[in-house]
């Protein structure tokens, strides 16, 4: 294998891993405010190490120019659309979750 | 466009409108994207009005629902809604009245030689249109039957 495969290989099992990460975050992970830090850090994280190995994968010029345009995107909006929703719900008085109510 | 008018309802947030100010523009050169490669490319009319009606969802969603509803006029949404039937009914029915079938575009190559290129793209930029302006006032009718939006006059 050349190493730009390797650099696939490893881009993809990175991505898949930290996508991984943020699904057992949401489904395991107490309240929306730790659930929207698993899906905003490590989906973000994921997704864009994912469409990384894409743009490596895509030799032709056009395609990897969307995948970059792709990856600048889910940096800026992913985060913001995780932001909105915590501060959509501390408006609302959704009480952040603490060790004390452990149920 | 500031939602000082609304104190205590919504509090803008730097971070979202930053974020918007900067995609919105993209978002928009996007939805156009897709309504003009319809035809040989993935996506189509539907596709980029959905995307170009989101544009006024996230200025709605950056800047105060009420905000967006006092900037966005409502003449325009309709007209464009109307627009993008008559258009589309338009190129369709014109077709038939120069004796081919409904949305037939080569009988109007006589007339412009890339009649069945342009044809369909006429077509798209009036669905985009319609399905753009449904999205933005579903939106914003949605966002009314909320109980804490308290003034919603001249709004259909």
């Amino acid at each position: 294998m050349t190493p730009v495969e390797w650099a696939i290989v490893a881009l993809a099992l990175l991505g898949a891993f930290f996508g991984g990460v943020a699904a057992i975050g949401i489904v395991r992970l107490p309240d929306i405010y730790t659930r929207a830090h698993a899906a905003s850090k490590s989906d973000t994280l994921g997704a864009v190490l994912t469409i990384g190995a894409v743009a490596f994968a895509l030799q032709s010029d056009l395609s990897t120019v969307k995948s970059i345009f792709l990856i600048v995107f889910m940096f800026i909006t992913n985060p913001t659309a995780a932001h909105a929703i915590a501060r959509a719900a501390a408006d609302q008085d959704i009480e952040p979750w603490t060790k004390e109510d452990d149920s | 466009m500031s939602a000082d008018e609304q104190p205590g309802l919504y509090v803008e947030s730097t971070i979202i409108m930053t974020t918007v100010r900067a995609v919105a523009p993209f978002v928009l050169t996007f939805a156009l994207f897709i309504m003009f490669h319809g035809a040989d490319t993935p996506g189509g009319g539907f596709q980029g009005g959905v995307i170009a009606g989101s544009v006024v969802m996230m200025l709605a969603f950056a800047f105060g629902i009420e905000a967006a509803r006092q900037w966005v006029d409502v003449r325009v949404v309709s007209a464009l809604a109307s627009g993008g039937v008559l258009v589309f009914a338009g190129v369709g029915l014109g077709a038939m009245a120069l004796g081919g079938q409904f949305l037939q575009y080569n009988v109007y190559e006589p007339y412009y030689y890339e009649a069945s290129k342009y044809g369909i793209e006429l077509v798209e930029l009036g669905i985009g249109g319609i399905v753009a302006s449904v999205a933005i006032g579903l939106f914003f009718l949605l966002a009314a039957g909320f109980g804490h939006v308290t003034d919603g006059e001249g709004e259909p």
